[in-house]
């Protein structure tokens, strides 16, 4: 039997059926929307015959059903907010993706709200009951969804904050913020009393506090040092010869996997670069790199001054001017006991050329040959 | 049960008994196999021989075990079996032996973790390392490069590939890597296993007592071709190696003019330096032949064939460039020839010219490559191992003869 409930779900399931095989049809049988349209289908069916089955979980007889549908449906604002969907979707197609987007947002979540609260109060003449039913319906999206929205607010609130003030600032501000959630904390546990109102009073003017913030600082921007670093694009020309930019990361490989198992390490000590080979102890004059092959080289600054790692890798001509230029690849500016790594692939052997070389600008006669059989 | 169906049974259990001895005879057997060079049992080096210790231990200590378990296991399942009896009166445990049998099996397994993590590392020791050579694992054949090392006479970096050239009684260290998937470098004679993986070095050493060549296989499966991806490693004297060396240094010889090998110079040049390094090798204009395997193949290089027939194999040590009577010399001479005999080479009357032009003929249909054009759409049209390259019969003679050139 169709129920009143399990109308909607088989509607749903209906058009997703249709969707699905336009879809298929019209733009990519293989395509994931079309996966995506089946499995609204399936999971419209599926709801659809559950709710039939549970004859709509409330009226079960013709007496108990008219008396539900006698009651007069809530106040809702759901409405409003499928209205101001629309208005955005359309608003958003004219202007802005993101308003677009909101707008769908807004769409489906009010239309959700909408039919499953107009579902749910006239589920059976008991009023509280039609509110428990919605709950249980709703409150499983309805919680989650709640929890990511503030914590994505808090965060972006707290980001904008952390962004925009100098970082001496910002670690005052952490250590405040911190400090006080720790002791509202200690006060809940030692003062049962004072949970519900009060608690509930503090979060709200930390919310209000933080959000209020977070608008402020949004507006005016993140610090100028962060602006400029920014504007100078440091990786996307990574110069190998003396460093260019202000603000530039000097320790930039961490990763313990790229520092395992390489094939030589660089080392430079009271001006001296010295090669070493992975397996062996006794510093080499030469490294010999096998072609076509991702391989690591580590490059370990000892020296007060900050150097970088160079790999000369012979010339190239350029295809369309015929133009010959210099190959390189380096580190990053490396400043005193810290590691960089090089990774390097050269497909070309160094038998035409001769040998390759491993610089390190600002040290004289500290060349290193490097060798591509 | 009638007589006649009762002597039928007896009849079908001894057939079957017989086929149980046969076959467990037959395995029992193959250990006693003599030409099985990768026989994990028959240690040429002292790593290997580390290994070898310590299996001899451990397969003794798990026979004990085992014999022991199995006795007990016969008998329990002999004398307790269901004959009607009652069941006997039933207890929850026995503490002292089964304390007794937890602390028996961790004394054992100490025992045996002791011997077994000395011997690891033992065999991860490189500070005694007297001579390095890079090895990199690609689909499906091993290259070697020997870095400058100015104690063995290398002033410039060596480069080959199908056999590993090494002097014996000396603390070789290995460098693996691999240019496209995990690989594993494996010569039993000589030591364990070492996985050669992309972007990663890692080290293996190796040592051989005496002169002679010792057979491997790569063992991670790798693709198409991983059953054809085998190794040799060759064990030279030290002064065999310096000669070697010496050779594999020596400046490329032009073939002589207006011969075969000269035309077969110009094919070369035309046809296979497109992947094939042959250092010193110069174009018409007086420039150096730099292959470009990077633009042809996938993986980004193919072997090296500069004094390519100092070598006794090709593709991959897959085939002999030998006959088999001149292999036969070489990998069955005594220690102290040994070194003689492998470096002659391959002359012109030992070389193995059937394999070796089928290869050069059609050389995936010799070793599975991934050769179909229409199969290339996810290497970007680039090859994995040789193609089939339509050399006509008379560029094959040419070839060869070069190829005979190149010593």
């Amino acid at each position: 039997m169709i129920t009143t409930g399990s109308k909607y779900f088989y509607g749903v399931t209906a058009l997703a059926t249709i969707a699905m095989v336009l879809y298929m049809v019209l733009v990519n049988p293989n395509d994931i929307g079309a996966v995506a349209l089946g499995s609204l289908a399936s999971a419209a069916a599926l709801l659809g015959g559950l709710t039939s089955f549970t004859r709509d979980s409330t009226a079960h007889t013709a007496k108990e059903a008219v008396a539900a549908a006698e009651q007069p449906a809530p106040a809702a604002v759901w409405p409003l907010i499928v209205a101001i969907g629309i208005v955005m979707l359309v608003f958003g197609i004219a202007t802005n993706p993101i308003v677009f987007v909101l707008g769908i947002v807004a769409l489906v979540a009010g239309g959700v709200e909408w039919l499953v609260q107009d579902y749910a109060s006239r589920a059976s003449s008991d009023s509280t009951f039609n509110s428990q039913l919605r709950g249980r319906l709703l409150h499983p999206l309805e919680f989650p969804v709640a929890a990511a929205v503030i914590v994505g607010i808090i965060a972006i609130s707290f980001s904008r904050i952390m962004l925009n003030i100098s970082k001496s600032a910002g670690a005052v501000v952490f250590i405040i913020v911190s400090s006080l959630i720790l002791v509202v904390g200690f006060l809940v546990v030692l003062k049962p009393n004072m949970r519900g109102r009060a608690v509930g009073a503090l979060c709200s003017v930390g919310a209000v506090a933080l959000i209020g913030a977070g608008i402020v600082t949004g507006i005016s921007g993140e610090r100028a040092e962060l602006v400029e670093a920014a504007e100078e694009d440091h990786y996307s020309h990574m110069a190998c010869g003396a460093e260019a930019d202000k603000y530039f990361d000097k320790h930039p490989n961490n990763a313990v996997s790229l520092k395992s198992a390489t094939l030589a390490t660089i080392t430079v000590r009271d001006g001296k670069a010295v090669a070493t080979l992975s397996g062996l102890d006794t510093p080499v004059e030469t490294v010999t790199i096998p072609r076509s092959n991702n391989v690591q080289v580590l490059f370990r600054n000892m020296d007060t001054e900050e150097h970088r790692l160079v790999a000369e890798l012979g010339e190239k001509t350029v295809a369309d001017t015929g133009v010959k230029e210099k190959v390189e690849q380096c580190t990053q500016l490396t400043s005193e006991d810290q590691v960089n790594v090089l990774t390097l692939n050269i497909p070309k052997s160094s038998e035409a050329a001769g040998p390759y070389k491993f610089i390190v600008p600002g040290l004289e006669g500290q060349e290193i040959e490097v060798y591509v059989p | 049960m009638s007589r006649h169906a009762m002597s039928a049974r007896n009849a079908h259990r001894v057939r079957a008994l017989a086929i149980t001895k046969l076959v467990g005879a037959s395995i029992f057997l193959a250990g006693c196999a003599k030409d099985a060079p990768q026989d994990v049992f028959q240690p040429k080096g002292e790593n290997a021989a580390d290994i070898n210790n310590l299996q001899y231990m451990v397969f003794g200590i798990a026979g004990v075990v085992g014999v022991i378990m199995t006795v007990l296991f016969v008998v329990t399942m002999t004398k307790f079996r269901d004959k009607g009896q009652p069941i006997p009166e039933q207890s929850h445990g026995k503490p002292a032996l089964e304390i007794t049998l937890t602390i028996i099996p961790a004394l054992i397994l100490s025992v045996v973790g002791v011997f077994t993590f000395r011997g690891v590392f033992d065999l991860a020791e490189t500070k005694d390392t007297e001579l390095v050579i890079n090895v990199t694992g690609q689909q499906w054949w091993w290259e070697y490069d020997y870095p400058v090392q100015g104690d063995w006479g290398i002033d410039k970096p060596i480069i080959t590939s199908g056999q590993l050239v090494m002097p014996a009684g000396t603390k070789v260290l290995i460098r693996e890597t691999s240019r496209d998937v995990i690989h594993s470098y494996w010569i039993p004679a000589l030591n364990g296993k070492r996985d050669a993986v992309p972007g990663r070095i890692h080290t293996l050493r190796l040592h051989a007592d005496n002169p002679g060549i010792y057979a491997g296989q790569c063992t991670e499966f790798c693709g198409l071709s991983h059953g054809n991806m085998r190794m040799e490693a060759v064990a030279l004297s030290k002064e065999d190696f310096a000669t070697w060396v010496t050779n594999q240094q020596a400046a490329y010889k032009e073939p002589e003019k207006d011969s075969l090998a000269e035309q077969g110079e110009a094919v070369f040049l035309n046809q296979c330096v497109r992947c094939h390094q042959v250092n010193g090798l110069k174009k018409a204009d007086g420039t150096a032949a730099i292959a470009a395997p990077d633009e042809n193949v996938y993986a980004g290089a193919a072997p090296n064939l500069s004094k390519f027939m100092s070598r006794n194999t090709f593709a991959g040590a897959t085939w002999d460039l030998l006959k088999k009577d001149c292999r036969g010399n070489v990998w069955d001479a005594k220690s102290e020839e040994f070194g003689a005999k492998y470096l002659e080479g391959v002359s012109a009357d030992c070389l193995n010219e059937v394999d070796l032009r089928r290869w050069l003929r059609n050389a995936p249909a010799m070793k599975p490559m991934y050769a179909d054009p229409t199969k290339l759409e996810p290497t970007d049209g680039k090859y994995r191992g040789m193609p089939y390259l339509a050399l006509s019969e008379s560029d094959i003679d040419k070839l060869v003869a070069y190829l005979l050139t190149l010593k």
